[in-house]
């Protein structure tokens, strides 16, 4: 059959079918059997066509909105740094990058502050040798009488200040972790995309052979359906989702303290 | 436990390294050297020196549970202490790591007090 019989779209296909039903019904009815084995044989032929015009339809479709997805940032309202950044992986990149450049400023700023704090805490110690002074003096002077108790109950107050801002500034550098969490979420979606993309170049190809041929044989993809077979179940995959759908994965450290505990640890 | 022995830390991001390194700073550690992967641990652990390894698990080069099996199939640093600290979850994973020889696991993200806790442990055993 020419490819210019073929029908656009699986609606083209229906109404296709349902005409060289008719008429296959009506050779049938006179006895044309040569007749209506061609028909079959031409419905074998668009039904193949019509398969790989849909493939080709949805990979052209795909690669669409893959290409309008790494031009929708206006130009204009780019930054000169993200300029050129035309693909998934690199905007995605450009994250991790960026993330990791700010914990370190972040990083920097507790590191300045947790300076202070040991400032603070020496400046604590010279506090007390002015407190004992005036602890000897308050029995000489009538004024300075609680004076010395009630400096020493608010130095207390202050160095406990002192240990629970260290504490905080603690927490905020440990924070920090969660840009090696979402770091290695982003690799992993930085190598699908990477993935992905190789596997439509592939596609694309595919697409523009079998549009002009019929009744070819395509393999699947053997590459990824080896990979999968060969998966080891200890592989590093980075960070897991816990949960009801996810048996497998600890929820928290509670967990690993019991699991380790069950095997002797 | 004395507070001058050399610590490798081992995780290919740098944030985590600054993390480990600087509470293990407050924990009164100060001798604290870094590597990027297990490739790059591995000339460090065997000019000699280290004396307890935390490593992370998942990196590019060499993972984390190559470099603990590396370790404890090297008779001059067998007997090094290694404290993994990794974002892998699975029982399985956990279970593979406690028999390839770790010492200590601990999940990210984690809070101070338990990787205060967990190198306390591990020390007291090595004391014991």
């Amino acid at each position: 059959m020419p490819e210019t019989d073929l029908p656009q779209g699986l609606d083209g296909f229906e109404a296709l079918l349902h005409a060289k039903a008719n008429e296959l019904v009506s050779v049938l009815a006179v006895g044309d059997v040569n007749s209506a084995l061609d028909i079959v044989n031409d419905l074998q032929n668009v039904k193949h066509l019509a398969f790989y015009n849909e493939v080709g339809y949805l990979t052209r479709g795909l690669h669409e909105a893959i290409k309008s997805f790494s031009g929708d940032v206006p130009s204009d309202a780019r930054e000169d740094s993200i300029q050129g950044m035309t693909d998934a992986s690199d905007r995605l990149a450009y994250v991790m990058e960026l993330t990791e450049k700010t914990s370190h400023e972040t990083m920097d700023r507790v590191d300045k502050s947790l300076a202070l704090v040991d400032k603070m805490d020496v400046q604590s110690g010279r506090f007390a040798d002015l407190l004992s002074l005036v602890g000897q003096l308050e029995s000489e002077f009538e004024g300075l009488r609680g004076v010395y108790d009630r400096t020493c109950q608010l130095k207390q107050e202050s160095e406990s200040t002192v240990a629970k801002l260290r504490e905080e500034l603690t927490g905020i550098l440990v924070a920090q972790s969660y840009q090696d969490i979402t770091g290695q979420l982003i690799r992993r979606v930085i190598t699908l995309v990477t993935q992905v993309e190789g596997s439509l170049v592939q596609l694309m190809n595919m697409a523009a052979k079998v549009e002009s041929i019929s009744g070819l044989h395509v393999e699947g993809p053997t590459e990824n359906k080896k990979q999968n077979a060969k998966k080891d179940p200890i592989e590093a995959e980075g960070p897991q989702l816990a949960g009801e759908n996810n048996p497998e994965v600890v929820g928290n450290q509670d967990d690993v303290d019991d699991l380790l505990s069950s095997l002797g640890f | 436990m004395k507070k001058d022995i050399k610590i490798l830390v081992v995780d290919d991001f740098s944030t985590m390294r600054r993390i480990i390194k600087n509470l293990l700073r407050d924990l009164g550690f100060n001798n604290v050297i870094e590597a990027d992967d297990g490739k790059t641990a591995l000339p460090i652990l065997q000019q000699g020196g280290v004396q307890f390894l935390v490593t992370d698990w998942n990196m590019p080069g060499m993972t984390g549970i190559d470099l603990v099996r590396f370790v404890r199939a090297d008779p001059k640093l067998a007997s090094i202490p290694i404290l993994m600290v990794t974002a892998e979850a699975k029982r399985e994973q956990i279970i593979a790591a406690a028999q390839a020889g770790v010492n200590g696991y601990v999940i990210k993200p984690f809070t101070a007090a338990v990787l205060k806790e967990k190198i306390d442990k591990i020390f007291e055993r090595i004391g014991s």
